[in-house]
C-alpha cells in the first residue's frame, strides 16, 4: 500500500470530510446531469418510442426547413414523397402529422396538447410501439385518442363529459404507459382524427413529417445526407436518432436549463474542491514536522508534494467510488417518483473524469502548505 | 571502543557570527564562533537555554545560514563551504552526508518503524523497494527494535520512539549527524541507550557526531565537549567537567 494511501485510511475521521466532499460533488454532477438527460427525453418521445427509435434505426423523417425538435414541424406538402420515394434502398413514406391543439376539458377550462397522428397498420413506422393492436384498432375510428394515463386527469378525460380538441369532440379509448409529457401532453391518433381535430391548420395534401425506413441505418444515413444536398434549402432531413438528439439539444439550449444545472454543478464542484483542499491543507499541516525532518534528511520536497498530490488522487478514487453506488440507490428513488434519472456510462465517466481533476486541483492548492514547511521549524 | 587515530576534522565551522534584526535591535546569536568536528567522534554542545546551541547546531548542519562565517564539511574527499553552495546543491549534501534527531521524535503516525526507515532511502534515492525493506530491517536489528518493526508510533514507548528516530537518521549511513536534545523527553534509562547507540554509531561507523544538550549525565558518554555562552564557545577538557 503507498504511504499516501496508509496515511489516509489510518486518518481517515481527518480525510473523511475531504472524501465525502468529492463524494457530495460528484453525486450532485451525476444526478443533476442524469435528471437532465431523463427529463429531455420527453421531449423526443414521438421518435423514441418509434420502431427505428427502439433499436432498429432504419428510418428517416422529412420535415419541414429548419425543423430543429419533433414537436416544431411546419406542414409540408404531401407531393415531397416523390424526393424521397424511389430511391434505392427506400422503402415507400408514410405519412405524420404532428401539431399542437387545444384541449378543451368537459367541465371546462382548456389545456394545451400535442396531437401525434399516425398510420396504424403493423407494419407502421410513425406510432409509438407502446400502441397495442387493440388500442390502434379501437383509434381508427374518427375522433378518439390515446393518451400517457398521468396526463388523464390533467387532461380533465377521467370526467363524465365531452372533452373537445380544437371544438371538436374526442374520446378517449385507452391509455398507455411511459409517454410522459414535459409540457403539452402527448395526444396518440390516427392521421384520419388528427387532420379531422386540426381542421384549417393543417392545409389539404399536407402533413407534418415523411418517414420512410431504409434498408439499413448506413443506407438511412446516406439517403439522409443525399435529400440534405438536393432539398436543403426547403425541407430537412434526419435519420430517427439524429432528430431524437437533434429534440433534446434544441430544448436543452432552448430552455436554458443546461446552463442553470451547469452553474449549479460548478456551484457543487467548487464547494467541492475548497474542502477537499482545505482538508489536506491542514492534514498537510497537521504532518509539518514529519515532512520537516525529511527535508532536513535532504529528501527533496517534491517528494512530498508528490505524496500530496496522490493523496488527492487516492481521495478522488474514494470519493467517486462512494458516489457511484449512491447516485444507483438516488436514481432508484427518483424512478419511484416516476422521475428518470439517465444515468448513461457518458455522464458516469464525465463525472468522475471531472471530479477527478477536481480533487487533484485540491491537492495542488494544498501544496501551499508544503511549501510553508522548513527544517528549522525542528529547531525553533 | 573510542578510535585512537587522529584525524583531520570532517566538519570546521570558521568565525560563525549569526545576528538577528538591524540596529539597535540586533541580538547576536553566535560571535565568531568555531568549532571542529571529527570523524569517529560524539562531540556534547551544552550551554544555558538561549545560548545559541540549537542555532550553532543548525549552522553547522546547513540548516541556517550563518551572517558571517563559513561551515566547511568533507564531502567526497575535499573540504567544501556548505553555505558556498546553491540551495539545491546543500539539500544534496545532507541527502548525502547528514543526518538528524530532534527532541521531538516525528515519526509518521501512520507508518510502522520499518517505514519511517524505508522511506528516507526510497525518496532518498538510496534503494529501491526490496533493497530499502532489508537495509531498514538491518537497522531496526542493530537498535534492538526488530520486534517492533511492525509497530505504528502509537504502539511504541517515547524510548522505543527515540531509537527509531536514531534509525531513521542513521540508516542512509550519514557523515554527520545532528542530535537537538535527543534524550530530553526521556527517562534516564532509556536517555543513556540513546546515547550508547549514538556513541556506537561514531565509534563504529565513523561518524561525527554533534549532541546539542543541557544534561551534564550525558559526559560521560562523549569525546569532546564545547561549551556556550553568550556567543561564545569554548572547548572544555572532559575530565574537569565530569568532577564539577
Amino acid at each position: 500500500m503507498s504511504y499516501a494511501l496508509q496515511t489516509l485510511w489510518h486518518e481517515r475521521q481527518r480525510y473523511a470530510s475531504g472524501v465525502l466532499a468529492v463524494t457530495f460533488s460528484a453525486v450532485l454532477m451525476a444526478l443533476q446531469c442524469g435528471l437532465l438527460l431523463g427529463l429531455f427525453k420527453i421531449t423526443s418521445i414521438p421518435l423514441d418510442q418509434t420502431k427505428a427509435g427502439h433499436g432498429d434505426g432504419v428510418d428517416i423523417w422529412v420535415g419541414s426547413s429548419g425543423t430543429q425538435s419533433v414537436d416544431l414541424g411546419k406542414p409540408i406538402p404531401e407531393s415531397y414523397l416523390t424526393r424521397v420515394a424511389g430511391r434505392p434502398g427506400v422503402h415507400m413514406p408514410e405519412f405524420y402529422i404532428a401539431n399542437f391543439g387545444n384541449l378543451t376539458k368537459p367541465v371546462g377550462g382548456t389545456e394545451l396538447c400535442y396531437l401525434l397522428g399516425s398510420r396504424l397498420d403493423v407494419d407502421a413506422r410513425g406510432p409509438a410501439a407502446v400502441l397495442t393492436p387493440e388500442l390502434r384498432h379501437a383509434l381508427t375510428e374518427r375522433g378518439t385518442v390515446v393518451v400517457d394515463e398521468s396526463d388523464v386527469k390533467r387532461l380533465g378525460l377521467d370526467l363524465t363529459g365531452k372533452p373537445k380538441i380544437n371544438g371538436k369532440e374526442i374520446r378517449l379509448v385507452g391509455t398507455v404507459k411511459g409517454l410522459r409529457s414535459l409540457a403539452a401532453p402527448w395526444v396518440f391518433c390516427s392521421l384520419d382524427t388528427a387532420r379531422h381535430l386540426l381542421g384549417f391548420m393543417m392545409p389539404p395534401e399536407h402533413v407534418t413529417y415523411l418517414i420512410a425506413e431504409c434498408d439499413s441505418p448506413e443506407r438511412a444515413q446516406q439517403v439522409v445526407g443525399e435529400l440534405r444536398a438536393d432539398y436543403g434549402n426547403d425541407m430537412s432531413a434526419y435519420s430517427t436518432l439524429e432528430f431524437s438528439t437533434e429534440s433534446r439539444i434544441y430544448w436543452l439550449l432552448r430552455t436554458r436549463a443546461g446552463i442553470a444545472i451547469g452553474y449549479a454543478a460548478l456551484l457543487g464542484l467548487l464547494v467541492g474542491m475548497v474542502i477537499t483542499a482545505q482538508t489536506l491543507y491542514s492534514a498537510t499541516a497537521a504532518s509539518a514536522k514529519e515532512f520537516a525532518i525529511l527535508l532536513a534528511l535532504g529528501i527533496p520536497r517534491w517528494r512530498i508534494m508528490l505524496m500530496v498530490l496522490n493523496q488527492s488522487f487516492w481521495i478522488g478514487i474514494i470519493g467517486i467510488g462512494l458516489a457511484y453506488p449512491v447516485c444507483l440507490g438516488l436514481r432508484e428513488l427518483a424512478r419511484m417518483g416516476n422521475v428518470d434519472v439517465d444515468l448513461r456510462i457518458e455522464i458516469v465517466g464525465g463525472t468522475a473524469i471531472v471530479t477527478m481533476v477536481m480533487a487533484l486541483i485540491s491537492g495542488l492548492f494544498a501544496l501551499r502548505s508544503v511549501r510553508k514547511i522548513e527544517p528549522m521549524d525542528l529547531l525553533r | 571502543m573510542p578510535m585512537t587515530v587522529v584525524r583531520s576534522p570532517a566538519l570546521k565551522g570558521l568565525g560563525i557570527t549569526k545576528s538577528y534584526g538591524d540596529g539597535e535591535r540586533r541580538r547576536v546569536a553566535l560571535d565568531n564562533v568555531s568549532l571542529e568536528l571529527h570523524s569517529g567522534k560524539l562531540a556534547l554542545l551544552m550551554g544555558p537555554s538561549g545560548s545559541g546551541k540549537s542555532t550553532l547546531l543548525a549552522v553547522a548542519s546547513g540548516l541556517l545560514e550563518p551572517t558571517e562565517g563559513q561551515v566547511l564539511a568533507e564531502d567526497r574527499g575535499e573540504l567544501r563551504d556548505v553555505w558556498a553552495m546553491t540551495a539545491k546543491q546543500r539539500e544534496d549534501f545532507r541527502l548525502r552526508t547528514t543526518g538528524f534527531v530532534f527532541q521531538g521524535y516525528n515519526l509518521f503516525p501512520a507508518l510502522t518503524a520499518r517505514q519511517q526507515l524505508e522511506i528516507v532511502l526510497k525518496w532518498g534515492g538510496y534503494a529501491g523497494t526490496f533493497a530499502a525493506r532489508r537495509q531498514a530491517d538491518e537497522m531496526l536489528e542493530r537498535l534492538g527494535m526488530s520486534p517492533n518493526r511492525h509497530k505504528k508510533p502509537a504502539h511504541l514507548s517515547g524510548g522505543e520512539k527515540q531509537r527509531v528516530a536514531i534509525g531513521r537518521a542513521l540508516v542512509k549511513n550519514p557523515s554527520f549527524m545532528f542530535a537537538d536534545e535527543p534524550t530530553s523527553a526521556l527517562d534516564w534509562e532509556n536517555g543513556q541507550k540513546v546515547m550508547e547507540l549514538l556513541r556506537d554509531a561514531a565509534h563504529e561507523r565513523g561518524a561525527s557526531i554533534l549532541v546539542v544538550s543541557h544534561d551534564h549525565r550525558l559526559l560521560p558518554y562523549v569525546d569532546v565537549y564545547y561549551h556556550l555562552e553568550d556567543g561564545h564557545l569554548e572547548e572544555r577538557p572532559l575530565g574537569s567537567v565530569v568532577s564539577h
